[in-house]
């Protein structure tokens, strides 16, 4: 009774009053933030999906500055980021945030997925949540790709022409479709200048909206939480549930302290080791793209590397791009694959971990091996733990099914 | 929440930086070890040093063209006037880029390609790279000249008068200086990048300790 009377005695005027009127401004507002419940148990894992969302601040900001001395021009290109680099006022500073920024991405995303498979959070009723995420990871991928070939340096243009010589391996189709891709015969201006075009408007535009969404859903169903149980089945008198806590102020000033601690360890990349040992920014992308000259050796950026090693373990080219394609687009089926009850790691069975853990090695050392050049012994190992990675989810809705789990604890727990 | 928060942020980094380090070691691909070059790029005396030897001995062929010689000036501590006249003789002006005198196609007539641009050497090989690269000449037994990092490179070996004039000691001073000149125009805000970065980090520490204590303040009323 005493919640409906405060609600009416703060009843808005003035300015407020009137946008209220015609926009519900304070629906929204409580709807996702001040009257959201999200569980109170929240643990570090939590942090990543609120850095995920910094991250993509960071990055439109920096980047529409960088797009106003960028030139998309395979003439002018390079030249334009050493100019950016030397000539702009922070031009340097500016550039370094939205580097750090494209590796601070996937770092942020890699840990944000592997909250959501430990804890379950892609499970019944998160499907559309997982799948939305999915879509904004593919998202992401093209967009890195897109922009990492705007520098247009050796490693811009070499890996470039690995990706997209990928879609030539597609029977009957491929080499035309590759060169629709390009919009020539090889890597070229009018490559670059599309890319451009996509880079900066086309997938940043389809990246808010999916992120929006993912968001939106994640409010219909509510957030998961470390003991994967629903806190919805405890509620108070007033509809609040006993194991949730209001969004604002309690994760907004929680998250505040996340993004500052996270804001340092980018600001030491950025003013420390910006190159990122020379994963962040390779060193032979220094180096003009020259059509003429293949470098000795093409790695892709770091965060590629796992997908690029399914796709070199496999001898034949077009079978390898299926792999690659399919060691993403099996990861849309996890809500299916899994068929334990129980979301969380922490009441899961052993057959769970123990297949948890060989996906993350595999990806890990996939991540290594896709980095240095092609041996014998780095081919045999990179077969491997590609059967070992597909092997994750094989099993997985064998075991799953048949699981033996712990008892699940009705309310949450510290 | 605080200690297990900076522990897993600490094992998280620590993991980043193995794989980075796995993979810095298995790059490389050339048959001999680097020298380690001691350069630093805040010592302008040291740069000035290098600037003068980079256009008297590199620039007859190279350029370093994404760097203007106002810029070189001011970070070097120079006035305009100053760089002008020790860099290029009073045939310039301060705005113009740091560009070779060779004519277009005389390298490429003489040495059968043309001498790169050197603006980002340092970026693109690394500092050890260049500095073994330019002390690695040797003679060979027809009394042709060769170099230990770059077999059968087309660059003459255009400090041999400087290592037959001076001492051990001076040789690897000239050759320090020259790689630190180097270093500094792959990455001319490099300083200011270093000494912008601890205020950044400081004010984020501050930031954050005010951040965790206000979380701190709205949790109390969170029953565990």
């Amino acid at each position: 009774m005493s919640e409906l009377q405060t609600t009416k005695t703060n009843e808005p005027g003035g300015l407020l009053k009137w946008v209220d009127d015609r926009y519900p401004l304070i629906d929204t507002w409580n709807k996702h933030v001040a009257q959201y419940y999200a569980p109170k148990n929240f643990n570090f894992w939590y942090f990543f999906g609120s850095f995920a969302l910094l991250t993509l601040v960071i990055m439109i900001v920096s980047g529409i500055w960088l797009t106003m001395s960028y030139k998309p021009d395979a003439e002018l290109a390079f030249n334009s980021v050493e100019y950016i680099m030397r000539d702009v006022e922070w031009g340097w500073l500016i550039r370094y945030i939205h580097t750090t920024g494209a590796s601070a991405f996937f770092i942020v995303i890699y840990l944000h997925m592997t909250r959501a498979l430990l804890y379950g959070s892609y499970k019944e009723p998160r499907e559309l949540v997982w799948l939305i995420g999915m879509l904004i990871f593919v998202v992401l991928m093209a967009e890195a790709f897109f922009g990492y070939m705007l520098p247009w340096g050796q490693m811009s243009y070499w890996g470039a022409q690995v990706i997209i010589g990928l879609f030539s391996t597609i029977p009957f189709v491929g080499p035309e479709l590759a060169v629709w891709i390009r919009g020539d015969f090889i890597i070229s201006d009018a490559t670059l200048n599309r890319f451009f075009a996509l880079h900066v408007i086309a997938l940043p535009l389809v990246l808010v909206i999916l992120v929006f969404m993912h968001i939106v859903a994640l409010h219909k169903v509510g957030s998961n939480n470390p003991d994967g149980i629903d806190i919805k089945k405890h509620k108070d008198e007033n509809g609040v549930p006993l194991d949730g806590i209001a969004f604002h102020p309690y994760y907004t000033v929680k998250d505040s302290f996340g993004a500052v601690l996270f804001l340092i360890f980018f600001a030491v990349i950025v003013f420390y080791a910006p190159d990122g040992g020379g994963h962040f920014i390779e060193a032979p992308n220094f180096e003009p793209a020259d059509p003429l000259k293949t470098p000795d050796h093409i790695a892709p950026v770091w965060y590629f590397t796992p997908f690029y090693a399914i796709l070199r373990a496999v001898p034949e080219p077009f079978l390898g791009v299926v792999a690659m394609g399919l060691s993403i687009a099996v990861l849309f089926a996890m809500p299916w694959l899994d068929r334990c009850k129980v979301r969380s790691i922490r009441y899961r069975g052993n057959s769970y971990k123990i297949l948890l853990a060989i996906l993350f090695i595999s990806f890990i050392v996939l991540g290594v091996l896709g980095a240095l050049p092609s041996t014998p012994l780095y081919t045999k190992l990179a077969q491997v733990f590609t059967i070992l990675y597909f092997a994750f989810f094989i099993i997985l809705p064998f075991t799953s099914a048949h699981e033996k789990t712990k008892p699940v604890p009705e309310r949450v727990t510290a | 929440m605080i200690k297990k928060s900076i522990r897993n942020w600490a094992l998280v980094s620590l993991t980043l930086m193995f794989g980075a380090t796995l993979n810095v070691h298995a790059a490389g691909g050339y048959n001999i070890e680097f020298e380690r070059v001691n350069n630093d790029v805040r010592d302008k005396e040291s740069l000035q040093r290098g600037a003068v030897h980079f256009v008297n001995y590199c620039m007859a062929c190279h350029s370093a063209e994404l760097n203007r010689y106002n810029r070189v000036a001011r970070d070097l501590g120079w006035t305009d006037d100053e760089v002008i006249a020790k860099l290029t003789y009073n045939t310039l002006t301060p705005v113009d880029m740091m560009v070779t005198t060779m004519e277009p196609g005389v390298s490429e007539d003489l040495f059968g390609i043309q001498a790169p641009d050197l603006s980002l050497m340092s970026r693109l090989k690394g500092n050890d790279y260049i500095y073994t690269f330019i002390r690695g000449y040797y003679q060979q037994e027809d009394g042709s000249w060769n170099n230990s990092v770059l077999e059968g490179t087309s660059m003459p070996n255009v400090l041999e008068g400087v290592r037959r004039h001076s001492t051990e000691a001076e040789f690897d001073q000239f050759t320090t200086d020259l790689v630190n000149f180097m270093d500094y125009i792959g990455e001319p805000s490099k300083v200011q990048r270093w000494d912008l970065g601890w205020k950044v980090i400081a004010f984020l520490l501050v930031l954050l300790l005010l951040t965790y204590l206000l979380k701190k303040e709205y949790w109390r009323d969170i029953k565990k």
